[in-house]
């Protein structure tokens, strides 16, 4: 079947009836669906919606087009959802007043105000009467107020209006219209908006509380508390963390209030701010390449920006403190140091499309924006929305999926609230993640695994219960499902994302877990190779000949350690396809932007399940070395002038305690420092940036000494380190890690080289052998350090023994060896061997010696004859 | 304005470039004309500060004050602290402050910002007028009569499914949905054969009473589009959905009907309700727009990426 000639007669198969009362509702389902659902849209009533250009729809057009029927675009074409959609809420919110429907409804307060008698229409067929009441209204709007009118007992707001709407919109078992708005506080261009969702739309207030009430969140969750208190239950979703300017998921101030960050700010936000959006059409908040530089997928819809800055003031979006993943790092180390965690969220995924409606899906995007972004010619040219915003890198915006018992607003608000949510960045792929100590390897097998799974365990957005007691040994397991949207690309992976932590320090890492078709994992770094991309670049199409339409595993975390904190959440890919961009650029023969990729991978985000030691677990956690301890023994900080002694213009290495990573550091007497030989898979702590690429590429930082401080930056955060000395050991703590010195300078390491491939190696090059004396040369080599070896692991050999069955070989090697080389090539072969010697004595430490004059002895006998 | 000539040779009129337009652009201004706009739309049903007072004189009623403080009680219910209440009336002089500065340098002039909020507040008053009117049934009856197909009810299904996987069997999952359509052709119903094919998944085995929307969601618009086409009462396939290849057998199907009016007498209200909006609003524009007269320009062939000439209407006109 060619699904493109079947398009339209599918369309008309699919027309909604606006009687959907009458069709029958499911039931309830005790096990969950997934519904999928809009948390984040605005229509032509948000001023900013009117403003880009979408003066047509409204809340009521908005509820219609996720229901499945045709309405306009804010430039007149018409535009229709692919598959309806199962919940919304539109998140306007606006401060219209109108009272002329009160003033017509007999019976009513108003109508019998001698004010209001002007607004009564008396014969509704009259074009002529209804002319004179809106004359009349357009009169009231210009001159001064009418007292009676503007009582709060009158006024009817377009919050009202919007919950009349959703109220209509709303259908139990079929199709849930929340009440909701957004809270738009943007201190100095600092996206810091949350969209607000009501439980029930009959205890809504009379008012919602506004960004003109307070820019600070604290409020915001005040308010919310309040509401909650008198039997009003509502949650906040905050969105476009990564355009906060790192404003989003502060540690330790509170910079809307300069507040410090403490237990009760936490419990404030954990019990409001239940979701965060993860994507939406102005890009994702998950991670960024720069947080994440071992995760391949991290440089996914990036969107970068400070919303609406003018265009000659220089400010950069900052990183840190803007992506979700970071902040649930921080959060569970904010727990272990703390005791508090304000970043325990769940993922929701929105469009915050101003049209109305969203296409959610890159075959039919039609913009965002009104008529900013309306036409092919104005995405590609990169049109700058308030200066600021390129429309070439928006997208068609995401969804909230949510495990609910039935279609409801109590049922899926409650889902919403226990987390039991993930975000998808358009398609509707559904993903189910549990975590628990007891299921077994085959679960999945059974036909009720998920009723299985919630009884054994807890779903996405839960902690895991207690590990059992005498659980030594023992590592949570999680049952993980993804199943791909029909309409939609297969699936590549789904993967596991940990962050865990140990002394003020948090780390991550991405486990591929399970992956279509028979790739096998990296040998060296344990990841899956990339799935074979079947994007058709000429005509901007896919198929789905790689790619499951179904995976799943019970995964058991490898790298378990019961004393600390930790996060899992999962994360599913499909298979590359193409991006509105590369699809438009085929459609209109237009060059496609160069700024953005033209394939992706299309992804769904769990909510992640957190891990909590219990308190007799977190004592098994090595203690570390904080600052407070190394003062008690003694240590001095160093001033200003010891670290410029210590610092500028040299060099070092430093381990970290932590880990047991080492690395170089290298300052420049100009500023400029390189953080060197980290390699790809060593344990980086949060916020050092990509030190494997940057590193071997001599890519620097600049660092500067700002009194007893090191600060070097990564991207704007200007990270610091103070250096204390306690006899020879110098000891640095950094600024991001809870008051830890987990930093120690060390002697630069030793590094082992493997004898045989250095020394064979050697030969070749110095020696300048031939191809055929290499052909003879080099078996005989290897075969001689192969002895070596193995005597030097002959447990039956007594010391004396293995060094008179080293020199015999020494002896027996320079006399095969030298037949075969001409003259110049014996005086160099001497000449190399001599070098080795003291190259192997430099090398090596005093206590090394003893063993380097071993080797150095098995190689050259006539040095120890 | 010109009298109108297009027999003319096209030239474009030269537009003044006002110094001031620069400054129009510039973001601060925006802001602060976003606010004034705010604050023109508030005024409505706002207090009224200064009616008939110097221009320097902010003076509140005692209906503004009990305003403020009802609107602070509804957000938290209580009442407001003197220090909160101080804060309240100090940002609402602020506001007014602002504004009548704003409006007396002329900043609401020429602004498109204040001009498209203006103008979606009288698209707000034309829809309001229309809501009021509280139709009577016979009207939406007849209404409904001529709008009836927005109404029609969906067809429902009640179908059997078995599911051939391409992860388990690759390319072979048609083959084998085949093979096992041929051993099922014979069979009854509800033969245990059946439950010997297919590959277990999320799926449901029987899915009933089912609309269009519903299957489509389940398996994708074109599996929808096929099972709703398949003969009842025999295994028919393979039919592709987005998952792989299925065998279907439809137990039943209700064809889609028509609702009397009385079943869906709330709908028809309210989507009756939403076309008087937009037909009301209408009227109001082509009220509006009838009394205007436009003036175009007729612009040169040369300009690159122009269209040939302005659409005018009506009463309409070009200029050179």
């Amino acid at each position: 079947m060619n699904p493109l000639t079947t398009k339209y007669s599918v369309l008309a198969l699919l027309a909604t009836s606006l009687a959907s009362a009458l069709v029958v509702a499911a039931e309830k389902n005790p096990e969950r669906n997934a519904y999928f659902g809009e948390t984040h849209l605005h229509t032509s009533w948000s001023v900013d919606a009117w403003i880009f250009g979408n003066r047509i729809t409204g809340p009521a057009d908005a509820y219609k087009y996720a229901r499945g029927e045709t309405i306009k675009h804010p430039m007149g074409f018409d535009i229709r959802i692919d598959t309806p959609l199962d919940f919304m809420g539109v998140t306007d919110h606006s401060e219209y007043v109108g009272v002329t429907k009160q003033a017509n409804t007999p019976g009513s307060y108003v109508s019998t105000l001698p004010a209001a008698q002007p607004l009564i229409i008396k014969d509704p067929n009259s074009q002529a009467d209804t002319n004179r009441v809106f004359s009349y209204l357009l009169k009231l709007a210009g001159s001064a107020p009418v007292a009676a009118l503007v009582d709060p007992k009158v006024t009817s707001t377009v919050w009202k209006e919007n919950v009349k709407l959703a109220d209509e919109a709303n259908e139990p078992g079929k199709f849930t219209a929340f009440c909701a708005y957004e809270w738009t506080s943007m201190p100095n261009q600092r996206n810091l908006h949350r969209n607000v969702f009501f439980r029930d739309c009959a205890k809504v207030p009379d008012y919602p509380f506004s960004a003109l009430d307070s820019k600070a969140p604290t409020e915001l969750w005040k308010w919310m508390d309040t509401q909650r208190k008198s039997g009003n239950e509502v949650l906040a979703i905050s969105h476009n963390a990564n355009v906060s300017d790192g404003w989003m998921y502060p540690t330790d101030v509170d910079q809307t209030t300069g507040r410090p960050i403490d237990a009760a700010w936490a419990e404030s936000r954990m019990r409001n701010e239940r979701l965060i959006e993860i994507k939406q059409g102005k890009g994702q908040s998950e991670t960024h390449p720069l947080l994440s530089p071992n995760d391949e997928f991290a440089n996914y819809e990036m969107y970068q920006t400070i919303l609406g800055l003018p265009a000659d003031v220089g400010r950069i979006d900052r990183i840190h403190g803007s992506f979700a993943r970071q902040a649930l790092k921080d959060g569970i180390a904010m727990q272990d140091q703390r005791g508090y965690n304000p970043y325990r969220f769940g993922m929701a995924g929105g469009s915050d499309s101003h049209n109305s409606a969203s296409a959610y899906r890159h075959d039919n995007f039609f913009g965002m924006h009104g008529e900013t972004d309306g036409t092919v010619e104005r995405r590609f040219a990169g049109f700058l929305i308030g200066g600021t915003m390129d429309v070439r890198l928006e997208n068609p915006g995401g969804l909230t999926g949510v495990w609910a018992e039935e279609n409801t607003r109590s049922s899926i608000w409650d889902g919403m609230y226990r987390k039991e949510t993930f975000g998808v960045s358009g398609p509707r792929m559904k993903v189910r993640l549990f975590g628990g100590w007891t299921y077994d390897k085959d679960i999945l097998d059974a036909s009720d695994w998920v009723k299985k799974s919630y009884a054994a365990g807890v779903p996405m957005g839960a902690d895991l219960p207690s590990m059992p007691t005498g659980g030594k040994g023992t590592a949570p397991a999680f049952v993980v499902w993804a199943v791909k949207d029909p309409s939609s690309g297969n699936l590549d992976r789904i993967q596991i994302i940990k962050g865990w932590t140990q002394n003020g320090q948090s780390f991550e890492k991405v486990y591929d877990v399970a992956w279509s078709g028979d790739r096998k994992p990296d040998k060296w770094s344990g990841k899956v190779p990339a799935i074979r991309s079947t994007v058709d670049m000429e005509e901007a199409t896919y198929t789905n000949d790689v790619g499951a339409t179904e995976l799943k595993t019970v995964w058991t975390d490898p790298e378990f350690d019961a004393s600390q904190h930790a996060f899992y959440y999962a994360r599913v890919l499909e298979i590359p396809t193409p991006r509105w961009t590369l699809i438009q650029a085929v459609q209109s023969g237009l060059a496609p932007p160069n700024t953005v990729p033209l394939t992706g991978q299309e992804r769904a985000w769990s909510s992640p399940i957190w891990y909590t030691p219990s308190a007799e677990a977190r004592k098994q956690a090595p203690a570390g070395m904080t600052v407070a301890a190394l003062q008690t023994k003694g240590a001095k900080a160093l001033d200003e002038a010891q670290l410029k002694e210590l610092i500028v213009g040299k060099a070092f290495w430093m381990r970290n305690n932590v880990t047991g990573d080492q690395f170089s550091q290298n300052f420049t007497t100009e500023g400029n420092a390189i953080l060197f030989r980290v390699g790809a898979n060593a344990n980086m702590p949060s916020a050092f940036g990509n030190v494997d690429r940057d590193g071997y590429q001599g890519t620097n930082y600049t660092y500067r000494i700002e009194g007893n401080e090191l600060v070097i930056p990564v991207a704007q955060e200007p990270y610091s380190y103070r250096f204390y000395q306690q006899g020879d050991s110098y000891y640095a703590a950094r600024s991001n890690e809870f008051g830890y010195a987990n930093y120690e300078i060390i002697p630069a390491p030793q590094v082992a080289t493997n004898p045989l491939t250095a020394v064979s190696n050697l030969f070749s090059i110095e020696l300048g052998l031939t191809q055929a004396q290499k052909q003879q040369i080099v078996p005989m080599l290897e075969q001689e350090l192969k002895q070596l070896s193995a005597v030097g692991k002959d447990a039956r050999l007594s010391g004396e023994q293995k060094l008179e069955a080293l020199r015999k070989m020494g002896v027996s090697f320079e006399a095969k060896v030298s037949p075969l080389l001409n003259e110049a090539q014996q005086q160099k072969f001497q000449a190399v061997r001599e070098h080795l010697r003291e190259r192997l004595l430099e090398a090596a430490g005093e206590k090394a010696l003893k063993a380097a004059e071993l080797k150095a002895m098995a190689l050259f006998p006539d040095v120890h004859n | 304005m010109s009298s109108p000539n297009p027999a003319q040779p096209a030239q474009l009129r030269q537009i003044p470039v006002m110094a001031l337009s620069r400054w129009l652009r510039e973001p601060l201004l925006h802001f602060l004309l976003l606010g004034a706009a705010l604050f023109a739309a508030w005024n409505y049903f706002e207090p009224d500060l200064a009616p008939g007072a110097a221009a320097t004189e902010i003076r509140l009623t005692p209906d503004d004050v009990l305003a403020m403080w009802t609107f602070f009680n509804s957000q938290w219910q209580r009442a407001p602290t003197a220090e909160e209440f101080g804060r309240m009336v100090e940002n609402k002089v602020q506001e007014e402050v602002l504004y009548r500065e704003a409006v007396a340098m002329g900043l609401d002039k020429d602004d498109t910002i204040v001009k498209r909020r203006m103008a979606q507040k009288l698209q707000f008053l034309a829809e309001d007028v229309a809501a009021a009117y509280e139709p009577g049934d016979a009207e939406l009856e007849d209404w409904y009569a001529a709008n009836a197909d927005k109404f029609a009810l969906p067809g429902r299904i009640s179908f059997r499914q078995l599911y051939f996987s391409p992860d388990e069997r690759g390319r072979q999952a048609y083959a084998d949905a085949q093979a096992a359509l041929a051993t099922l052709t014979d069979q009854s119903v509800d033969t245990e054969l059946a439950a010997s094919f297919g590959d277990s998944f999320m799926l449901q085995n029987y899915y009933a009473d089912r609309t269009p929307e519903q299957v489509a969601k389940e398996f994708g618009p074109v599996f929808a589009q096929a099972v709703f086409g398949a003969a009842t009462g025999s295994w028919q396939g393979p039919v592709e959905s987005g998952f792989g290849w299925h065998l279907v057998f439809v137990d039943s199907f209700v064809p889609g009907r028509q609702p009397a009016y009385a079943e869906v007498a709330p709908e028809v209200k309210t989507a009756w309700l939403a076309q008087q909006k937009v037909e009301a609003w209408r009227k109001a524009y082509d009220a509006m727009r009838a009394k205007y007269t436009v003036v175009l320009p007729v612009l040169p062939d040369s300009v690159d990426g122009l269209p040939a000439a302005p659409v005018a209407s009506g009463d309409d006109q070009a200029s050179q």
